[in-house]
C-alpha cells in the first residue's frame, strides 16, 4: 500500500514537476521573473479540487467519456500554450520579452496540468479518507513520491540552468517541445479512448526493447512522453508537433543569439 | 464467451469491481475487433482501469460505471490492473 501510493503520485509529480522544471529554467535564463510559479500552483490545485468535486458529473459527459474528452482538451490546451511561448521569443527577436504576457502563459500551462495531475492524485487519496490507518500509510506514501517528483525537476532546473545562455535556451526549449509533443501524443490517445478518433493496430511495439510499465520507462514517459505501442496516428502527431516546435524553437534561438 | 451483447456491430463487454477485485479477471474478445468495455465500480472507493499494454488508463469513480473502448487488438494476452488496489486488482484481455 506504501508503495502504491508512492507510485501513484509519483507518476503524476513526474510529470508536473518536468513541466515547472523546465520552464522555471527557462524564466532564469530569460530574466523573467517568477512569480507566476505561485499563482499556478494556487490557481492548479483549486483546478483539481473543481474537477475532483465535479468527476461524477464530468464522467458521464459525453456518453460516458467526458474524463476523456476534457483531459485531452486540458493536454491539448497545454500544448498549444508551449507552443505560443516558443512562437512569442521567436517573433520577440532581439527585443525586450514581452514578461506579463509570457508569465501568463507560464502560470495557465502550469495550472492546467497541476489540474490534471492533481485530479488523479485527490480522488486516490480522499478515497482513502474514511480508513485512518491506511489513510496514514497512504499520505506518507504521497510525501515520499511527491518529493522524489519534486528533486528529480530540482535536478533538472539546475543542469539546465548550469549550461551557458544558448546552450541552456537551447536545452530548456528541446525539453519542453518534447514534453508538449507528448501531451499531444497523450490527447490523442485519450481520444481514441473515447471512440472519437478512430483506433488502429499499434505500428511498432519496442514493449520488449523498454516496458512503459518499468522505471525507465516512466521515466521516459513523463520526459518524452514514450509510448510502447503507439498507432500510426498517435505518431504522427507526437512527430509533427514535435517537429513544428522545434523549427519555432530553432529559429527562436537563432534569433536570441545577440542578447543579454 | 464473454462478449455479453452486440450493439452496432460494437460488441460490449461488462466487467465489475468488487472489494478491489475484477468479476470477471479473464475476458475473451475476438481479434481485430473494437470492443466496449463497461466496468461497474461496486466498492464505495475509486478505483483506475490501467493497462499498458492496452494503452488504456481511466478513473473510475465508487459506486459509479465507467465505458472504455478498446481494440482492434492482435491475438494474445493484454493484462490490466486497478492502479488503485493492484495489490488484488488484476486481469486480462485474451484476444482470440
Amino acid at each position: 500500500m506504501l508503495l502504491t501510493s508512492v507510485i501513484i503520485v509519483l507518476r503524476e509529480f513526474l510529470e508536473a514537476a518536468m513541466l515547472v522544471s523546465i520552464l522555471l529554467a527557462l524564466s532564469t535564463v530569460l530574466d523573467i521573473s517568477r512569480r507566476w510559479v505561485g499563482w499556478s500552483l494556487t490557481f492548479g490545485m483549486a483546478g483539481a479540487l473543481v474537477y475532483s468535486f465535479g468527476a461524477a458529473a464530468i464522467s458521464d459527459w459525453f456518453d460516458g467519456v467526458g474524463q476523456e474528452v476534457i483531459s485531452a482538451a486540458l493536454q491539448f490546451l497545454v500544448y498549444l500554450l508551449l507552443f505560443s511561448f516558443v512562437l512569442l521569443l521567436r517573433v520577440s527577436g532581439d527585443r525586450r520579452l514581452p514578461e506579463k504576457l509570457i508569465m501568463l502563459i507560464m502560470a495557465a500551462t502550469v495550472s492546467l496540468a497541476i489540474t490534471r495531475e492533481g485530479f488523479e492524485v485527490l480522488v486516490y487519496i480522499l478515497g482513502f479518507v474514511n480508513v485512518l490507518p491506511q489513510f496514514v500509510t497512504i499520505l506518507m506514501g504521497a510525501a515520499i513520491g511527491a518529493s522524489i517528483g519534486i528533486s528529480i525537476g530540482v535536478l533538472i532546473y539546475y543542469f539546465v540552468c548550469s549550461l551557458s545562455y544558448r546552450q541552456s535556451l537551447g536545452l530548456g526549449i528541446s525539453l519542453l517541445a518534447l514534453v508538449a509533443a507528448g501531451m499531444l501524443s497523450q490527447a490523442v490517445l485519450l481520444l481514441i479512448q473515447a471512440d472519437w478518433l478512430p483506433s488502429q493496430l499499434p505500428v511498432w511495439d519496442s514493449s520488449g526493447w523498454l516496458s512503459e510499465g518499468s522505471v525507465t520507462g516512466q521515466l521516459m514517459y513523463a520526459l518524452v512522453g514514450y509510448e510502447a505501442t503507439p498507432t500510426a496516428l498517435q505518431a504522427s502527431v507526437y512527430f509533427g508537433g514535435l517537429l513544428l516546435l522545434l523549427i519555432v524553437a530553432v529559429l527562436a534561438v537563432r534569433s536570441r543569439r545577440e542578447s543579454l | 464467451m464473454n462478449v455479453a451483447s452486440v450493439q452496432a456491430g460494437k460488441p460490449v463487454v461488462e466487467i465489475e469491481i468488487r472489494d478491489h477485485l475484477f468479476w470477471p479477471s479473464e475476458i475473451i474478445v475476438p481479434a481485430n475487433t473494437k470492443v466496449k468495455l463497461m466496468i461497474y465500480n461496486r466498492d464505495p472507493t475509486s478505483e483506475e482501469f490501467e493497462s499498458y499494454e492496452l494503452n488504456r488508463e481511466k478513473v473510475i469513480l465508487g459506486n459509479r460505471k465507467a465505458i472504455i473502448f478498446i481494440g482492434p487488438l492482435l491475438p494474445g494476452e493484454y493484462p490490466f490492473f486497478g492502479e488503485f488496489h493492484p495489490e488484488t486488482a488484476q486481469g486480462k484481455v485474451i484476444v482470440e
